[in-house]
């Protein structure tokens, strides 16, 4: 006995030195800062002027997109998706969209020339910025790019967080995401309440319910079963139990 | 009748949770003095030993409960020593862990380890793994223990029978003695509650070692938790009466109660409702269907009348003019089904849909459970461990002595719970290290509390040394 208790400590402590935390998941990566205030930054915009952050969240809700110019992977395909599912939003919810690089090597006429890149240098609801004090945005946001410098990129999330008129963030999103977590996005700038929506994460398989954005409603899913699993899993060991106990006593009867 | 290994290691269960009954209420009183700003703990300290006093509370009344039936139930089976033993091991195994974890790792997610808290790590890395293990070790301890009286009890009565449904009859044939039934009623729904837990920890454990390719819902993941938790904290309450329906009337000098068609019914009925009433527990979270809601209100309605309504019936009956010797035993469980009733009576008041919008999350929440298991369960069991303790050794108890711990027990546990009450009523919340000035009563009342929970320490303290020296006794005898 001593020996399997031994034997099951090491075990314990063995499987505690290879255990490494989870918790970077994008589930959880969205929900970091929210309702946190987003730093007050001092931005320099593409048509030359000067504003503050708060001055732009003050007039609307802003849709903040992280972004740099020299990218080859994500930040294009993640601006045009974005375009292509705003180009139809009436201003029903007002917000506007503000894209800021997060490379010091971008300047102004780098951006300008994305936001013509993108057709919408007259577009009045984008606005493109700079920054010098990119370290505190993203640290305000949970943002967290990561120089490679053998691919000379940025590794970084396609993010878009969501900012309130008192500056909060309300909600993020990690992703190229449909039309409906858009709305969800605006709303929540706009500080309309969201009844309910699952958290985005292909990898969450056995949830209760699953919420279709169209129809508004909740769907059974997987997860129930195993709400029902361990109330079957007692009613078939009950049942088991009784059948083998009996048919050992009618052996042993016969038998004897 | 039961043998002397049964014997001794029913002295192991009882010395143990005594030990750590005496620790836990020392830490509630240093939270409590620290709410009330006579101490200075830090959030993490505070919240820390809030999570170990949960976890110790929930962990040693269940398993001195599953020690007491197991004790008894030798009356109607032979039961496992060695299933008995193995949960015992793996028992202290898994709160030697649970202490590390929390005391030395300072894990504090409070015991109801709501998801996603324990995988949010403020605490030692080493300190979730380790969280998750020894919950898993408790669990699979418990439900061998569990499943092996089961199995004990279904090798002489069959499920019909075990469950009393003869008794639906005019002429049932085999009786069921109520012990039986209540002790079957009740291990199912531990077992069901523990492959909850074993569910619970395997999706804990599947998303830890993911890295990130898998996410539960946080939905199913309280669901789960409360169908654990809640259901636990039930049941043992549930072994509590067990024991009570085999020795209530034996030590008043009464006839031994029989199972009538009520009794089984209402038992029957408790086994579904209760399986159902932790819905109540996510009258918050709007996402779940109102249609589970509604069935939270309606079986925690259900599932406190029929076992409260027998019980108190039975009891009253055994009591009311009639000539009983009284002693400390049948006065323990006098009194705890008292404080059973109105720790449920509160709990009821919560689980109502429009009070608990008011109540939810207040000082009426531990003021309920509390008084069910402070001045309820607890009574029961340690009713059951002095009953056990005189057994065998010199039975010479003075009057004078019984008389000064149920004096300071009521007085301790009804000043302590006051305190609760008031706050909860006052809408002071629950969970708080420290009050803010704008709740005027909070820290006064938590001083109370603290004030009146030692007092209700000191015959803990008396009944402590009292048992502990005669189940030592026990423990190192040769004789049978």
């Amino acid at each position: 006995m001593s020996k399997n208790i031994v034997f099951l400590l090491f075990l314990i402590i063995g499987f505690c030195n290879f255990a490494e935390a989870q918790i970077t998941s994008n589930a959880l990566k969205e929900e970091t800062n929210i309702y946190e205030k987003v730093f007050d930054v001092p931005l320099q915009l593409v048509d030359q002027q000067s504003a503050s952050f708060d001055e732009l969240y003050a007039q609307r809700p802003v849709i903040l997109a992280l972004i740099f110019t020299r990218c080859t992977g994500i930040c294009n395909p993640f601006l045009v998706k974005l375009k292509e599912n705003l180009q139809f939003k009436t201003q029903e919810n007002p917000f506007q969209v503000l894209v800021v690089s997060f490379d010091p090597r971008d300047s102004v006429s780098d951006m300008q020339q994305l936001a013509k890149n993108l057709g919408l240098e007259e577009n009045k609801q984008w606005t493109f910025a700079i920054t010098n004090s990119i370290s505190e945005l993203n640290q305000s946001v949970g943002f967290d790019p990561v120089w490679d410098s053998l691919r000379q990129q940025f590794d970084h999330d396609a993010l878009l967080v969501g900012i309130n008129k008192e500056g909060y963030i309300t909600k993020k999103l990690i992703g190229l995401r449909e039309k409906g977590d858009l709305e969800l996005l605006i709303g929540s700038v706009n500080n309309i309440f969201s009844p309910t929506y699952r958290l985005p994460n292909q990898n969450s398989l056995f949830s209760c319910f699953n919420y279709d954005p169209v129809t508004g409603k909740n769907k059974p899913g997987l997860g129930l079963i195993f709400l029902a699993l361990p109330a079957v899993l007692t009613t078939i060991l009950l049942i088991s139990i009784s059948y083998s106990v009996r048919r050992r006593r009618q052996k042993r009867e016969q038998l004897s | 009748m039961e043998s002397i290994k049964i014997r001794k290691i029913t002295s192991i269960w009882i010395i143990t949770v005594l030990t750590l009954f005496v620790a836990s209420i020392v830490l509630g009183i240093l939270m409590r003095l620290n709410q009330g700003g006579v101490l200075q703990q830090s959030p993490i300290t505070f919240y820390s030993n809030m999570t170990i006093h949960g976890i110790t509370m929930i962990g040693i009344w269940f398993v001195a409960g599953m020690a007491g039936i197991n004790y008894l139930m030798e009356r109607y089976v032979k039961t496992s020593y060695t299933a008995n033993l193995i949960a015992l091991i793996l028992t202290v195994i898994g709160v030697l862990m649970l202490w590390a974890v929390t005391l030395i790792g300072k894990f504090h997610t409070a015991w109801t380890f709501l998801y996603p808290l324990p995988l949010k790590v403020m605490w030692a890395q080493w300190a979730t793994p380790t969280f998750l293990v020894a919950m898993s070790i408790l669990s699979i301890g418990w439900l061998i223990w569990g499943i092996s009286m089961m199995t004990q009890v279904l090798k002489k009565y069959s499920i019909a029978q075990a469950f009393a449904w003869q008794h639906f009859k005019k002429d049932p044939g085999v009786k069921t003695p109520p012990f039986i039934l209540i002790s079957m009623i009740t291990l199912v729904g531990v077992i069901t509650c523990l492959f909850v837990a074993v569910v619970l920890m395997a999706l804990y454990f599947a998303e830890y070692f993911s890295g990130g390719s898998f996410v539960n819902d946080a939905l199913l993941m309280k669901n789960l938790t409360y169908f654990f938790g809640h259901t636990i904290a039930n049941e043992m309450l549930y072994l509590g009466l067990a024991v009570i329906y085999e020795l209530f009337a034996e030590v008043s000098g009464r006839p031994k109660w029989k199972t009538s068609w009520y009794v089984a019914l209402a038992w029957n009925f408790t086994l579904i409702f209760i399986l159902t009433a932790f819905f109540h527990h996510l009258y918050m979270d709007f996402v779940q269907p109102e249609g589970f809601q509604i069935v939270g209100q309606l079986a925690s309605y259900l599932a406190s009348l029929p076992a409260a309504a027998v019980t108190v019936f039975s009891v009253w009956v055994a009591v009311y003019r009639v000539k009983v010797k009284w002693t400390l035993t049948n006065l323990l469980f006098f009194i705890g089904v008292a404080g059973w009733v109105i720790g449920g009576f509160g709990a009821v008041i919560d689980a109502t849909i429009s009070n608990n919008i008011v109540l939810h999350n207040t000082l009426w929440v531990p003021a309920h459970f509390h008084t069910y298991n402070v001045m309820g369960n607890v009574l029961f069991s340690l009713a059951f461990f002095y009953w056990f303790s005189i057994q065998f050794t010199e039975k010479i108890v003075s009057e004078k002595f019984s008389k000064l711990i149920l004096s300071l027990l009521i007085i301790g546990g009804a000043g302590f719970l006051l305190a609760f009450y008031i706050g909860g009523a006052d809408s002071i919340p629950r969970r708080f290290s420290n009050y803010p000035a704008e709740f005027t009563s909070a820290k006064f009342l938590a001083n109370f509390g603290a004030i009146f929970a030692t007092i209700y320490l000191i015959p803990i303290l008396m009944l402590f040394y009292n048992i502990s020296k005669r189940c030592l006794k026990i423990l190192f005898s040769s004789s049978s």
